[in-house]
């Protein structure tokens, strides 16, 4: 590590520690890092400026994220949850399993966990909470532990920032959340029987059986996602940002002429909106990608799997070490910086010692996502303080169980890498 | 003054999803063209799409950030920060817009250079000159950093920091 790199690093830390934007953290501590090293101060834009006009996968990310603007502002969701209490809401605890259910199914429409707990997530929470059935604490801590599953089943955000570090097919990535999705949802669904066992929770009024097909066909429409989206880019029809705008497309026709609930108006806002948050997403990826390439430049990845083979860690201790660090950095550091910055420096190691790079990738998405949900900072905690006023401290509490849950899922995708490598395989994954 | 920044700041809002909107409907587009039109035999020539899309992307974030986001539409790392007292808070802000000017002040006779060189350069398929396609990055560090000295001066003078709390659902 080069003395300029080590001033680079303590300008990172320190600027943003005072609070600074992420994205404009970054850029200070690699202008500062060019100065130090005596380089021309402009490699800084010109990393930026090259790898945001030449990154073509990139354009993925502002269209999943009108995609699931357009979901919560069109009432797609309604759709869903009534349809999931129709079909689950008899259990006991069953507005636990809705949650889930909920969650799964819009996660195979939006890329995005906070648009999870934000839209249905709010609403969920609202009916479990009233009159006192649910308490608050455990409505918020199921909603926040099920919203991880977004960005795990496609289409996601962070698969697509995965994608671009590490020279992955989105494709493949995409297929391979699938199964790892499920299993959140398993063993979550698991804590809910678990915990409604001991708390006697209580069951919805049951749907009877016989409306279940009509409202099958309301929420057709809405199940029908992830097939287009996964069935376009398969069969080979479209690329990944195709999909995306096909999602976004598809979307939009469901909220305006299938259900008629959005109005022109209200697709200007979702633009509006969506063009914000994609901004403040990719001034963050803008930036983290000139530090990537100072990090590269310092040959820091090389130096770190040099450093890991010489004290003869094999895998099983790589992806140990490595989750038990994205775990900490989860607590303090929001899911698209880790990616985008912590998990290129294992890549090369990761390689070295044969593992696969798909299933490293999903592990690791997996690991920031239950970072999402850890305190003291948990951005889907905040969320659903922002949303229900529910105390921190209570949907941290509530959200407990749930976080041992999805840690136990965790270990088992790190441990078995065939869980999440079956099905891409099956479609011609070579590895 | 403060009328005429909340209606300019609405327009660079509607520029900002008019340009969103534009890189949707060029995808929708290229997708058409390509996949439908072509079974009918029409052949049409699409490199511009996907050149569109990126120029608009280019500046899409930076445009946005330039002109419409506010310091609490941000991701940051504000644990230390959030947990300070007022007056320490004061002293984080300044010195953490201090930071910024700095850096992209200094940066700025580089990247000029940088930018200005592509003048030589045409894009591949529109033929635009690459330095107008990148000048929204000098435009994007002048604003920033004339915005960062203007709150400079806001937050010597005593502005309500609790205003640019991260407001979460704008993420």
């Amino acid at each position: 590590m080069s003395f300029a790199f080590a001033i680079c690093l303590a300008v990172l830390f320190g600027v943003a520690a005072l609070g600074t934007p992420i994205g404009y953290s970054m850029l200070v501590a690699s202008i500062a890092y060019l100065a130090a090293s005596g380089a021309d101060l402009s490699l800084a834009a010109e990393q930026l400026i090259q790898n945001i006009y030449t990154g073509y996968i990139l354009l993925a990310v502002p269209l999943f994220i009108v995609a699931a603007n357009i979901m919560n502002a069109g009432a797609i969701s309604d759709r869903l949850l009534e349809f999931c209490i129709a079909l689950v809401g008899r259990f006991r605890g069953g507005m636990g399993y809705v949650n889930i259910a909920v969650s799964l199914i819009f996660a195979g429409m939006s890329g995005s966990a906070v648009a999870d707990a934000a839209g249905p997530g709010k609403m969920i929470i609202g009916m479990m909470t009233k009159g006192g059935r649910y308490s608050r604490g455990f409505a918020a801590g199921i909603t926040a532990a099920s919203a991880t599953i977004g960005p795990i089943v496609p289409p996601s955000i962070p698969m697509v920032m995965y994608a671009l570090i590490s020279d992955q097919s989105i494709g493949y990535l995409f297929l391979a959340g699938v199964v790892p999705g499920l299993l959140m949802a398993l063993v979550l669904a698991v804590m809910n029987y678990v915990l409604a066992k001991r708390g006697e929770l209580v069951r919805e009024e049951p749907v009877p059986l016989r409306e279940l097909p009509r409202l099958t066909l309301r929420a057709i429409p809405v199940l029908f996602m992830p097939v287009i989206l996964l069935g376009g880019i398969y069969g080979g029809a479209t690329t990944p940002t195709e999909a995306a705008a096909i999602a976004a497309l598809y979307a939009l026709v469901l909220a305006m002429v299938f259900y008629r609930q959005l109005s022109l108006h209200g697709l200007g806002q979702v633009f509006s909106e969506s063009a914000r948050q994609a901004a403040t997403v990719g001034i963050v990826i803008g930036s983290a990608l000139i530090f990537n390439y100072i990090v590269a430049a310092e040959r820091i990845p090389d130096a770190l799997a040099g450093f890991l083979a010489g004290i003869n860690l094999g895998p099983v201790g790589f992806m140990v070490l490595v989750n038990i660090l994205l775990l900490l950095l989860g607590t303090l550091l929001d899911g698209g910086t880790i990616i985008l910055v912590v998990l290129p420096l294992f890549i090369p190691a990761a390689r070295a010692l044969g593992i696969d790079l798909i299933h490293f990738g999903v592990v690791a998405v997996v690991n920031t996502m239950i970072g999402l949900v850890t305190p003291p900072y948990g951005m889907l905690i905040f969320v659903i303080n922002a949303v229900t006023g529910i105390a921190i401290k209570d949907i941290i509490r509530g959200v407990l169980p749930f976080l041992a849950a999805l840690l136990m899922a965790l270990v088992v995708l790190a441990a078995f890498p065939d869980l999440i490598l079956f099905l891409p395989r099956l479609l011609g994954y070579q590895g | 003054m403060k009328r005429l920044t909340h209606f300019l700041g609405m327009g660079a809002n509607m520029v900002a999803a008019g340009m969103l909107a534009a890189i949707f409907a060029t995808f929708l587009i290229q997708i058409a063209a390509r996949y439908l039109l072509t079974q009918f035999g029409v052949q049409l020539e699409l490199g511009w799409t996907i050149e569109l899309n990126l120029t608009l992307w280019l500046w899409l974030v930076l445009f946005t950030c330039a002109f419409v986001l506010h310091e609490r539409d941000h991701v940051k790392f504000d644990l230390i920060y959030s947990h300070g007292s007022m007056r320490r808070k004061r002293v984080f802000a300044v010195l953490s817009a201090l930071s910024i000017i700095v850096a992209l002040i200094a940066a700025m006779p580089d990247t000029w250079d940088y930018v200005s060189f592509y003048k030589i350069k045409k894009s591949p398929t529109m033929r635009i000159r690459l330095n107008y396609v990148f000048s929204i990055y000098l435009v994007f560090a002048g604003v920033i950093a004339l915005r960062y000295g203007w709150r400079l001066i806001d937050v010597v003078r005593g502005r309500d920091l609790t205003r640019d709390d991260r407001d979460i659902l704008a993420d």
